[in-house]
């Protein structure tokens, strides 16, 4: 078992909103407020004590910090205030840039995201999905697919889906779908990036 | 009374633990008083208490002392229904304006509730936190101090407040008071006007308005009071069973940056006592208590150490997150228990919340310029001196040392 007297200190100073967590009192209302709660391996209150305990091997490994919908209960339940969602995407960046990726499928997501601004200026219901089971290779993203076809037919009944982008040419031939000023975009995207990268570094 | 003993007056405002004590303290110093209180009786939130911790003794044993103190000590005068509108001057020389409410029954009244049993309408009793419903012809409480019964303002100009006028064989119902505005002119002011249970329907995920089965501890107390809503049978508020499976959410709203963000001290003694209403009434209802950390301090540790020992009382660490009713009238509970790590839920037909203190200070201002914490609790050190639980959360014992310490201060101003 790895214990590292120093990385409390480390994830205070060096990740994003990484010092919100000293107040903790561990009362444990994030673990049974979040909505992810049956999905989670720890609750956030266990990784802050993990953290506090030196067990860096342990939280940078947890997919826990990459599971986090933004849905800010934890945030508005906390009786310290603390920004659970901040420390929990601060603590997954921060694994990322140390080369680790406690949750794949993830990061893949995130990647298709970002793929689909940064190629359309957009993100829509279908297109994201698509890409995302596309990063496995044409074969295994198609079965990918299937096993999410009841996912994808909910949507559509819910009207949360638009069928039409699955028919080309909308989807297949490329730049069909930007919008206008995309390189600009692209500038700002860049900068932001590099901005970042600086910050961190 | 002349001026000259006027000028040394002093006037304190609220009639429960801390202003009686205040009250007292300077009255049997020689010092003139006025004690001024909102409700028809005196005795405050601890008349509403059926017993004190750690000793588990009826708080009216105490507090009957202190009324026999007042009726016997010429230089108290009380107003009752009465409240402080207006604060002028500087110690020394302190104008205070009173507005008394109209009771519509006079000194003539013998408490023989015949203008009671007259009356049709009810109201929600105040004094049992709304678990029942009173005549609106009432006595406060069995032992209200005064003995004088109070005609509720809705029925005033009524039917009913004929009917009330007309039983009365001492001509005390007088349906015409219209209250009366007092002037005092007073050499210091006693802040004392104590504290509400913080409102729990401001903690949205507890439901507390979904289930007639949630309650707070002050309700707690009722029910368990020999004169309460029950005669002191704990009985769920749903369906009168007796809870076989109660829990207790400590720091329900306390210590949260959304709600109450201090510590009101009292409330894990209070639970820890009420849990002993219940096992000693219930002896095969289990009590569980839900909390953060259980403060017991100095000798009230060992009242929680003799709680501990009891079987049917099991403690589990973790503040709850979310309380579900059931069909059939349970709630469930949801959180996680911070010493094993494991989430659950939990089924109780019970459940009490610990609600803290919120001072009154908080919500009604004092009509002066006064310092206030962040938390509306008075500052030390000012032109008008705070008392109990105005100044900090705290249980009956420290409000009558607060209270005493309050008149000194009180006598000093007035000596200058």
């Amino acid at each position: 078992m790895d214990y590292q007297q120093d990385f409390a200190k480390e994830v205070y100073e060096k990740v994003d909103s990484g010092a919100e967590i000293k107040v903790c009192m561990q009362c444990g209302v994030c673990a049974s407020t979040c909505p992810l709660r049956e999905k989670m391996k720890y609750s956030p209150r266990k990784l802050w004590t993990l953290i506090r305990a030196g067990r860096r091997q342990e939280v940078l490994n947890c997919p826990d910090i990459m599971l986090c919908t933004s849905c800010y209960t934890c945030k508005v339940r906390c009786p310290r205030g603390i920004p659970v969602i901040d420390v929990m995407h601060g603590l997954a960046h921060y694994a990322l840039e140390k080369g680790i990726t406690p949750r794949e499928e993830t990061k893949k997501f995130g990647e298709a995201f970002w793929d689909s601004i940064y190629e359309t200026g957009r993100v829509d219901e279908a297109t994201v999905p698509i890409k995302y089971c596309l990063k496995d290779g044409m074969i295994a993203g198609l079965k990918k697919s299937l096993s999410m076809l009841d996912i994808g037919m909910a949507l559509m009944k819910a009207k949360r889906l638009t069928p039409k982008l699955f028919i080309p040419p909308n989807f297949f031939i490329p730049g069909s779908h930007k919008i206008k000023g995309l390189k600009d975009l692209q500038k700002m995207l860049d900068k932001a990036k590099a901005m970042g990268a600086r910050k961190e570094g | 009374m002349t001026d000259d003993s006027m000028s040394q007056a002093i006037l304190v405002v609220g009639g429960g633990m801390s202003g009686l004590s205040a009250a007292l303290e300077a009255a049997e110093a020689g010092f003139k008083v006025v004690l001024v209180e909102k409700n028809p009786y005196l005795g405050g939130r601890v008349a509403q208490l059926h017993q004190y911790f750690p000793k588990l003794c009826p708080p009216y044993c105490g507090l009957e002392i202190n009324f026999r103190r007042i009726r016997s000590n010429p230089r108290i005068e009380y107003y009752t229904l009465a409240e402080v509108t207006s604060v002028t001057g500087q110690p020394g020389d302190f104008t205070v304006a009173v507005k008394q409410n109209p009771r519509f029954v006079n000194e003539k009244c013998t408490g023989c509730g015949k203008c009671s049993e007259a009356v049709t309408a009810t109201i929600s009793n105040p004094f049992n936190y709304g678990l029942s419903q009173i005549k609106a012809a009432y006595l406060a409480h069995e032992l209200a101090m005064p003995q004088r019964f109070v005609i509720d303002p809705s029925i005033a100009g009524t039917e009913d407040g004929q009917k009330a006028f007309q039983a009365c064989p001492y001509g005390a119902v007088d349906l015409g008071d219209k209250g009366q505005d007092l002037t005092f002119k007073v050499s210091a002011v006693v802040w004392a006007t104590g504290w509400t249970p913080y409102d729990p329907t401001k903690i949205e995920y507890y439901n507390y308005d979904k289930s007639p089965n949630i309650i707070t501890n002050v309700m707690m107390e009722r029910l368990a009071a020999p004169f309460g809503p029950t005669q002191g049978a704990i009985q769920r508020p749903g369906d009168g069973q007796a809870p076989k499976n109660v829990a207790f959410i400590q720091c329900a709203g306390s210590r949260d940056e959304n709600n109450l963000p201090f510590c009101s001290s009292i409330c894990c003694l209070a639970s820890l006592k009420q849990s002993t209403y219940i096992r000693s009434q219930l002896p095969e209802s289990k009590v569980t208590i839900y909390f953060i950390d259980i403060r017991a301090m100095d000798r009230n540790e060992d009242f929680y150490t003799k709680v501990k020992a009891d079987e049917g009382v099991s403690f589990v660490k973790s503040k709850i997150a979310l309380i579900t009713p059931t069909d059939g009238g349970n709630l469930i509970l949801e959180g996680e228990n911070t010493t094993t790590g494991e989430r659950f839920k939990a089924e109780h037909d019970l459940v009490v919340l610990a609600t803290g203190m919120q001072p009154n200070t908080a919500l009604n201002k004092i009509p002066y310029d006064v310092a206030y914490d962040d938390y509306g609790f008075v500052l030390g050190n000012q032109a008008i001196i705070g008392a109990g639980t105005v100044r900090r959360p705290s249980e009956v014992v420290t409000c009558v040392q607060d209270g005493t310490s309050a008149a000194l201060k009180a006598i000093s101003a007035a000596r200058r």
